[in-house]
């Protein structure tokens, strides 16, 4: 879009640049990044970080300062290992002892790695791998564990993959299979992130004791991108859909694309939505658990986010044929709302799942599992901030007032109080007046006691001769 | 499903109200989870084909209002457990008025009264009574989102949850030691042979009325599959001779699966292979004035409609409750969900009615 187009999209969505600029103009980033005090390694890992991602990079700088560095990193190796693992050109046999052993490079001072392909995006992270590993050595021992695990992990899983793709069907068959595909390459740092919050003391212990939780903070981002990337993945010649739930719907994956099938195409995409849709509870409850305020941002909007494009995606046509993207106004406004509290977050889940709902039609064969899922997902929020108590409805059945409402009773009795008093006052000022005026008059001369002859038989009007016009004096 | 802890065996049960449709429901899931249990149903009309029954039940035919009867009825059955379903759920046409108070009030209430008074006099060890949602949900003046049970009982509302109000208040105060008494709040049911909800959902596809959204249409509801209510009546029963933690105490019993109650309707459409149209919204305040037309035009004509004030009201309320209690005390879980739900409700009904049902849309694929 031009700068023309620009202007005719927001002349027409003013909401969406208000946002904009709010968001630019008023948000204040609870943690800053102090460059000053940052080595020359840290300010590259950055430069990288920036780099890498322009989604993360902004909500990690912005994390508390125990965090930043730590969690920087976290992303670099993750962003590593990926680097690897995506690039086709490397064998299987170069490719599977370099994701296994990537935990043991970390401690490699100066270990690089220039065998990516050129094209690779993020190649230049790996040739300059050692800035990264310089860092790492110097983090609290407890958050090392923590990012070597989950990278040995990660490491493995992806190599289980590879070889799988080499010697058989790598596609994605079963739903549990897609499960566990979204476990290694997001449910892992879901886990990974949490530990380190737990670690930091910034985020509740408790997280950690149901894994379901920070699983499911991980499947829900993967698999709204799975279902958004749909036409751009299969373009490239990945499948992620699992054949379980596709295989319902058409024969073959391609003709998902086709559009004579697109109403079959869209009954299998809302079953994938539905799908994700099973994670949000799980979300909110997690996001629940955070303590601090840049963790709870940083953790947040992504989810918000996700929950947005999912709705974008569902019942989309477009998905099939191109990259859907959230608009700039509705990310701000998004952020916006995710960089305040709990209940707004909650609040715009409830939005988006009554939009979803909205959308739902009674011609797919999962209208009703999509409709109970958004039912749930606004009885869970109900449950967090209940919209009224028992007592509440109590004291609305029996009348009785509640402190607030007598503190409001009393404070308009004041009130009127005080307005009766101000209106006696003038009273009695304006009676002064009157009497004072009245005292000088007869000081002066004037004669009340013939006024008040004249009043007591009738007369209330001045007689005839003096009413007369001052025209006829004249002629007297 | 049900949980691993020894339940406790039922011996002898008596279901007033059996012969209906949750009475009946009460005692197949009695039959089927204690089938050496002694059933015996108590009701004023006979069983029918409608709602079966399981063999070996022994069918007394009496009336909850004539204390004599029940009291020699109780005598020869001596039961461990009474459950208490009968009561009058006034037709959609009399919900909303006052035309039935006295007869609705005498059988729910007094029945109740002449009940417990026959089995602590027949030294009955339990006493489980069919409450219903209502006796909070009927004051159609808030929403209910999420309500659980220590929200207040409203002094008046509707003459069916007024009535099953002060009858919940007797057999919570008959609570004592020799007679442990519970209450369980159904919401809305469905089910095989459900005779209140199904029917004019289904009716409004001849009378091309699926089109119409009264309200937002976000409103969430609570519906409840017939078994289940069973399911929560046996584990009633069961705790009542046990633990005896649910003594005194009343619980809402529901899916615990909220849903719009337009997204219901169109669930059901469906089935019967109806999809509105097109949609129009109707603004509530619309609908409320078009229903008290509506109610005028009824009551010059004398017939009878599904639109009124208290059923706009109804559409457009926001009523679920919270399970947490009935889960905690009694371990109760939903085991059917609302889309079996749906699924059972409509093929029975279709077979009842000699409806041929399309092929479910879940079997249409690419060809």
């Amino acid at each position: 879009m031009g700068l023309i187009g620009n202007v005719l999209y927001y002349s027409f969505h003013p909401s969406e640049l208000r946002a904009i600029m709010q968001w630019k103009v008023w948000h204040i980033p609870v943690h800053q990044r102090d460059e000053k005090d940052e080595t020359e390694t840290q300010k590259t890992c950055f430069k990288f970080l920036d780099k890498t991602s322009r989604s993360f990079s902004a909500v990690i700088k912005e994390l508390h300062p125990e965090l930043l560095l730590p969690v920087c990193l976290f992303y670099l190796i993750l962003r590593g290992l990926d680097t690897v693992e995506d690039d086709t050109s490397i064998p299987l046999a170069t490719k599977e002892p370099l994701l296994r052993d990537f935990k043991d490079f970390l401690e490699q001072d100066g270990w690089t790695f220039n065998g990516n392909r050129p094209e690779e995006k993020d190649r230049e992270l790996l040739v300059q791998f050692h800035n990264v590993i310089t860092e790492f050595k110097n983090l609290k021992p407890a958050y090392k564990e923590i990012i070597r695990d989950i990278t040995d992990k990660m490491g493995n899983g992806m190599a289980d993959y590879a070889r799988k793709a080499e010697f058989d069907d790598a596609s994605v068959m079963t739903i549990e299979q897609y499960d566990l595909y979204c476990y290694y390459v997001a449910g892992l740092v879901g886990e990974g992130l949490t530990r380190l919050f737990i670690e930091s003391e910034l985020g509740n212990p408790g997280l950690l004791k149901r894994d379901q939780l920070h699983k499911s903070m991980g499947l829900f981002l993967q698999k709204t991108n799975i279902i958004r990337d749909i036409r751009e993945d299969n373009d490239d010649g990945r499948r992620f859909w699992p054949k379980e739930i596709w295989s319902k719907h058409v024969n073959d994956f391609d003709d998902l694309f086709k559009p004579e099938n697109l109403d079959i195409a869209l009954n299998c995409s809302s079953e994938m939505v539905l799908n994700a849709l099973e994670h949000v509870e799980d979300c909110l409850f997690y996001l629940a658990g955070l303590r601090e305020q840049s963790v709870f941002n940083f953790c947040a909007i992504p989810q918000s986010m996700a929950i947005a494009t999912l709705e974008l995606c569902f019942r989309n046509p477009a998905i099939f044929q191109r990259n859907v993207k959230i608009t700039k106004g509705d990310a701000c406004q998004l952020m916006m709302e995710s960089t305040q509290n709990l209940r707004l977050v909650y609040q715009v889940f409830r939005r988006y799942a009554r939009r979803i709902h909205k959308k739902n039609s009674p011609k797919d064969p999962n209208f009703l599992k999509i409709s109970l899922v958004c039912g749930r997902i606004e009885k869970f929020a109900e449950t967090i901030f209940p919209s009224q108590s028992a007592e509440e409805a109590q004291r609305r059945l029996t009348g009785a007032a509640t402190e607030e409402e007598a503190r409001k009773a009393k404070e308009e009795a004041e009130a009127r109080q005080d307005v009766y008093f101000i209106m006696g006052l003038m009273s009695v000022v304006v009676l002064i007046v009157a009497l004072t005026m009245t005292g000088f008059a007869w000081y002066m001369g004037a004669r009340f006691d013939l006024a008040w002859e004249e009043l007591k038989k009738g007369n209330f009007r001045p007689p005839q001769h003096l009413r007369e016009a001052p025209g006829t004096h004249q002629e007297l | 499903m049900r949980d691993t802890r020894e339940n406790p065996s039922l011996r002898n049960i008596l279901i007033s109200g059996g012969t209906g449709f949750v009475g009946s429901a009460i005692a197949r899931a009695v039959a089927e989870q204690h089938p050496k249990c002694t059933v015996t149903v108590l009701d004023r009309a006979p069983p029918n084909g409608t709602h079966e029954l399981p063999d070996h039940v022994a069918f007394i035919q009496a009336d909850v209002t004539v204390p004599d009867t029940l009291y020699n009825v109780l005598q020869q059955a001596r039961p461990e457990i009474v459950i208490h379903t009968a009561g009058i759920v006034p037709a959609l046409s009399e919900r909303f008025g006052r035309r039935l108070e006295q007869l609705v009030r005498k059988t729910n209430i007094e029945g109740t009264r002449n009940m417990l008074d026959a089995a602590r006099q027949a030294g009955v060890k339990g006493f489980v009574y069919t409450s219903t949602c209502c006796v909070v949900t009927d004051d159609m003046s808030m929403p209910y989102e999420n309500i659980d049970e220590q929200w207040p009982i409203p002094s008046s509302s509707l003459i069916y949850g007024e009535s099953k109000a002060a009858a919940e208040r007797i057999v919570l105060e008959a609570n004592s030691s020799t007679m442990a008494t519970c209450s369980l709040r159904p919401s809305v049911l469905c089910g095989p042979g459900d005779p209140q909800l199904l029917p004019p959902i289904h009716t409004c596809i001849s009378k091309w009325e699926t089109p119409f959204i009264i309200g937002d249409g976000y409103n969430l509801w609570d519906v409840t599959y017939v078994t289940n209510i069973g399911d929560a009546h046996v584990l009633a029963a069961e705790n009542l001779i046990s633990s005896r933690t649910a003594a005194g105490e009343a619980f809402f019993i529901q899916n615990n699966e909220p849903i719009t109650f337009r997204d219901f309707c169109l669930a059901i459409w469906a089935q019967f292979g109806h999809t509105p149209p097109f949609e129009i919204h109707i603004p509530r305040c619309m609908a409320y004035v078009a229903g008290c037309v509506y109610e005028i035009l009824t009551w010059v004509s004398g017939s009878s409609t599904t639109l009124s004030r208290g059923s706009v009201g109804d559409a457009c309320s926001v009523r679920y409750a919270s399970g947490d209690k009935a889960k905690r005390i009694l371990g109760y879980e939903a085991r059917v969900g609302i889309e079996e739900a749906v699924r059972l409700s409509c093929e029975d009904y279709a077979r009842r009615n000699g409806i041929e049902l399309p092929a479910p849309v879940s079997d249409k694929k690419q060809q």
